[in-house]
């Protein structure tokens, strides 16, 4: 095979609890700023979880977007046409009729569809006495409405971004649970790589936070009931760590050739250098206490790379603030850093932004771009009781100003599945 | 591709409506029988269309033995492991494992990667809120606190798409690259794509590429119907009475691994990915473009990966989901790519039904079969050849395939196209 093709950051753009623009954000990172509070997008009294990471004060996408397209967005494609915009002004290219056939997308796509006022109304029409009616649908009073119809589909969101920009190349939209934001981001990558197209937008979108998603994650005992101190109550790696916090928001990143950045003098964020992509098979929520998964992902987002461990100086963790997730994940940094894992600065951008699940990939991918550019690790808010089955060095009380030549991010799923990018600074390491 | 690592499909599997093996539904196909019936599930009597093909009278043992798993994932989710599992199975790789050394199987399933196209969300899940939203009528404080009373504690963990992936991985083992794909109907075949690329790539040594989806249910069918997309009397691809697609459900599956692998282990090979293409139109959830420009361009680029010329395709199967302009578009689409050298064209949703996210790998399974046989099915519905499209070399009755390779076509809502080329083998050429 003829030498492989590099691939560069150039844009990124995000929509999340702590800000609605990537600056924003990076700006409460620095600061530890928790966006997690009491729930306000609907009455949450009765939950045993009350909090959550709401994107806030959101206006709506920028730029120019068509009404009537905006009718077919979901809440989170919302958030996902403006990171999205964010991202390809902040690149300063975008695609063109000339273009847009060369331009890609693949997403991390959130997994529900339907709004609850729509299964209210489902359940008004063909439900009410608890049992599901088929012909309910056929009542003559029944207000379907085929547009929110189409919003629900699987790849209504990816079918909103390609009309929005026009983009015409490949295009995916993936779904692997808490996974789904890395693995859309490492398949962009090997599409770039394979040449399929020359430009991804590239990026994840998901919010849970409504009646039927809340549910989801109290009925499994998921999320942490810390109710009175909701910005503490995210505490990834912390001893006292009981639960994750539901968030919601967007995040996208502009790939494009290494080569053809340069050429146009772009500034390049970072190079995404390395995919890494495992299965557990091991149980659909937990993770192997050994790490197994993780390690592999891992070990193999640096080989492909062309990187060892020592090379690596933070890691974005997926640290959930789970008590189970956080020490798999810390037994597998363990194994695959050795006796370098002291020398990793490790922290998880949960502690304040909550979990945004099919975008948290895709955002702490672009956090992992903004700490190598700034050269500063964010900190890893509310770390306070060492927990002695999760000793890596974390950034502990304020961020820490360091150069970055690499750095990797963890998305780690329900379902098993397990991905890690491996970022490296532009004007770092030669390639071999 | 120019890469050494070929990459070999040496096991399938499927499940819909007309059978439980590829087998039974190409016997199906080829004896120009349909699936396609009175809805069973719910009682349509009074519903404007009320036509599917279902998978009736298999029950879940059947399925997956393991009954635990029954509660645990939704019946979707039983396809897509049933026909993963025959796959994997036909294709001995699991027996082979079995004579490696002990330290040899952990790499073997770390390069074993699992790709699906699921249908992802089905919407009567939701209904499993329906009591607590009548128990707690419009007081949300209620619907809160009642919850966990009322609601199945794994809910979320049922419904997850990418609960083929997980449990492909568990009970076979497979423990490398993987991707649940939720890009609608097009996610059957792209799994196969990005299954193959992973190979090529040396991402992975062998795959398995499932897609899985159960769209026969009230909520989809009404608001399909709502669309204009269902026809209530057949699936006529092509044919001029054209008038909608009518779903049907299950899974089919694929095994990948590499030639050289395939063939040092003994394998019997059922074909060979040459090349595929995706693109889109930009054009919005349900506009499709008239002159059907992505899946002209799809096809193109699936020719070029494989560096064929159009006059090598042997024979097409078409996504032919009946839907009076989606079937205009792919027919320009044809034409605009092979010109007036269009080979022998055929279509199986008259047989199968629309499967959506399982569809375009149902129709991959299916072209194995008419490679093998050297046969391209008639379409048992096609009346009257839709005047527009003549001359367009689709019949109800079968024809022969100009060469061994075949080109498989995948449509989606967004817009999107998959091409894919396989040879079969032994190849038509070779016998």
């Amino acid at each position: 095979m003829t030498q492989r093709r590099r691939v560069a950051i150039t844009g990124l753009g995000l929509v999340t609890p702590v800000g609605n623009d990537a600056p924003t954000t990076w700006e409460s990172l620095l600061a530890g700023r928790s966006g997690v509070g009491p729930i306000r997008g609907f009455d949450a009294s009765g939950f045993s979880t009350r909090i959550g990471g709401e994107v806030k004060n959101f206006a709506g996408p920028s730029g120019d977007v068509n009404k009537k397209l905006l009718k077919f967005a979901l809440p989170s494609h919302r958030f996902a046409l403006a990171a999205a915009e964010e991202a390809l002004r902040d690149a300063g290219i975008r695609p063109e009729s000339a273009t847009a056939h060369r331009w890609g997308l693949s997403v991390g796509a959130g997994m529900m569809g339907v709004m609850f006022d729509e299964i209210k109304t489902i359940h008004s029409h063909a439900g009410l006495n608890g049992e599901f009616n088929p012909d309910g649908f056929l009542d003559r009073e029944f207000p379907g409405d085929p547009v929110a119809f189409c919003r629900s589909q699987t790849n209504a969101g990816l079918a909103v971004l390609t009309r929005q920009f026009g983009i015409e190349g490949y295009a995916t939209a993936v779904h692997t649970a808490c996974a789904s934001g890395g693995q859309a981001l490492g398949t962009a990558l090997k599409v770039m790589r394979r040449g399929l197209v020359d430009f991804v937008l590239a990026g994840g979108y998901d919010s849970m936070l409504n009646p039927i998603g809340l549910s989801a994650f109290c009925l499994l005992g998921a999320l942490s009931t810390d109710n009175d101190a909701p910005e503490r109550a995210s505490r990834p790696f912390d001893a006292t760590r009981n639960g994750m916090v539901l968030a919601e928001g967007a995040g996208f990143l502009v790939l494009e050739d290494w080569e053809a950045a340069c050429r146009r003098g772009a500034p390049i964020y970072a190079e995404l250098a390395g995919d890494g992509n495992s299965l557990s098979a091991y149980r659909i929520t937990d993770s192997h206490p050994s790490g197994d998964g993780p390690i592999q992902s891992m070990r193999q987002a640096l080989a492909d790379a062309g990187l060892s461990p020592r090379d690596v100086d933070y890691v974005n963790a997926h640290g959930t603030s789970t008590p189970m997730n956080d020490r798999s994940e810390c037994a597998a940094l363990h194994a695959v850093m050795s006796d370098h894992v002291g020398q990793v600065a490790v922290s998880s951008t949960k502690s304040c932004m909550g979990h945004l699940i099919a975008a948290a990939g895709a955002v702490e991918a672009a956090v992992c771009a903004l700490a190598i550019r700034h050269g500063v690790a964010p900190v890893n808010a509310n770390y306070v009781q060492p927990d002695p089955n999760c000793a890596v060095n974390l950034v502990r009380e304020k961020s820490k100003p360091m150069a970055i030549r690499v750095a990797i991010s963890n998305s780690l799923g329900f379902g098993g599945s397990n991905s890690t990018l491996a970022f490296r600074h532009p004007q770092s390491v030669p390639r071999p | 591709m120019s890469s050494s690592r070929q990459v070999v499909i040496t096991g399938c599997g499927a499940v819909c409506g007309s059978g439980l093996s590829p087998e039974s539904i190409w016997d199906a196909v080829c004896q120009g029988r349909s699936a396609i019936k009175e809805i069973r599930s719910w009682d349509a009597r009074r519903w404007p269309v009320r036509l599917a093909g279902e998978v009736t009278d298999v029950d879940n043992r059947t399925l997956v033995e393991d009954r635990k798993l029954h509660k645990s994932v939704l019946r979707t989710d039983l396809f897509g492991l049933y026909a993963a599992g025959a796959a994997i199975q036909r294709s001995g790789i699991s027996a082979y494992r079995e004579t490696l050394p002990a330290d040899a199987v952990p790499l073997f399933n770390e390069r074993s990667g699992v790709l699906a196209g699921s249908g992802g969300g089905n919407y009567k899940n939701q209904y499993e809120f329906f009591p607590l939203l009548t128990e707690a009528a419009d007081d949300m404080e209620r619907f809160g606190r009642e919850l966990g009373t009322t609601v199945n504690p794994m809910w979320l963990l049922r419904i997850l798409p990418n609960n083929v992936v997980c449990h492909v991985g568990i009970r076979h083992g497979f423990k490398g690259t993987n991707a649940c794909i939720t890009n609608q109907s097009v996610g059957g075949l792209m799994a196969v794509m990005e299954a193959a690329a992973a190979i090529v790539t040396s991402e992975a040594d062998r795959a398995i590429a499932v897609g899985h989806d159960t769209p026969v249910e009230p909520e989809t069918l009404f608001n399909y119907h709502r669309l204009g997309l269902i026809s209530a009397d057949a699936v006529r691809p092509f044919d001029q009475a054209r008038s909608g697609t009518v779903f049907g459900e299950g899974a089919a599956a694929v095994m990948l691994e590499t030639m050289d692998d395939a063939k040092a282990r003994g394998a019997t090979i059922l074909g060979e990915v040459l090349g595929s293409g995706c693109t889109g139109e930009a054009g919005g959830v349900v506009e499709l473009r008239a002159d059907g420009d992505g899946l002209s361009r799809a096809i193109q680029n699936a020719l070029r990966a494989a560096g064929i010329s159009p006059d090598d395709v042997g024979m097409v199967v078409a996504h032919g989901n009946g839907v009076p302009n989606s079937d205009a578009s792919e027919a320009r689409a044809l034409r605009r790519v092979f010109g007036d050298r269009l080979p022998p064209v055929t279509a199986f949703k008259w047989s199968v039904g629309h499967l959506i996210a399982a569809a375009g790998m149902l129709d991959l399974v299916l072209a194995l079969y008419a490679l093998r046989d050297g046969l391209v099915p008639g379409i048992a519905t096609l009346n009257s050849l839709d005047p527009e499209f003549v001359p367009f070399p689709a019949s109800p009755l079968p024809q022969q395939p100009r060469s061994g390779i075949a080109l498989i076509l995948c449509r989606g809502f967004g817009g999107m196209s998959v091409a894919l080329l396989i040879r079969g083998f032994p190849s038509a050429s070779s016998r």
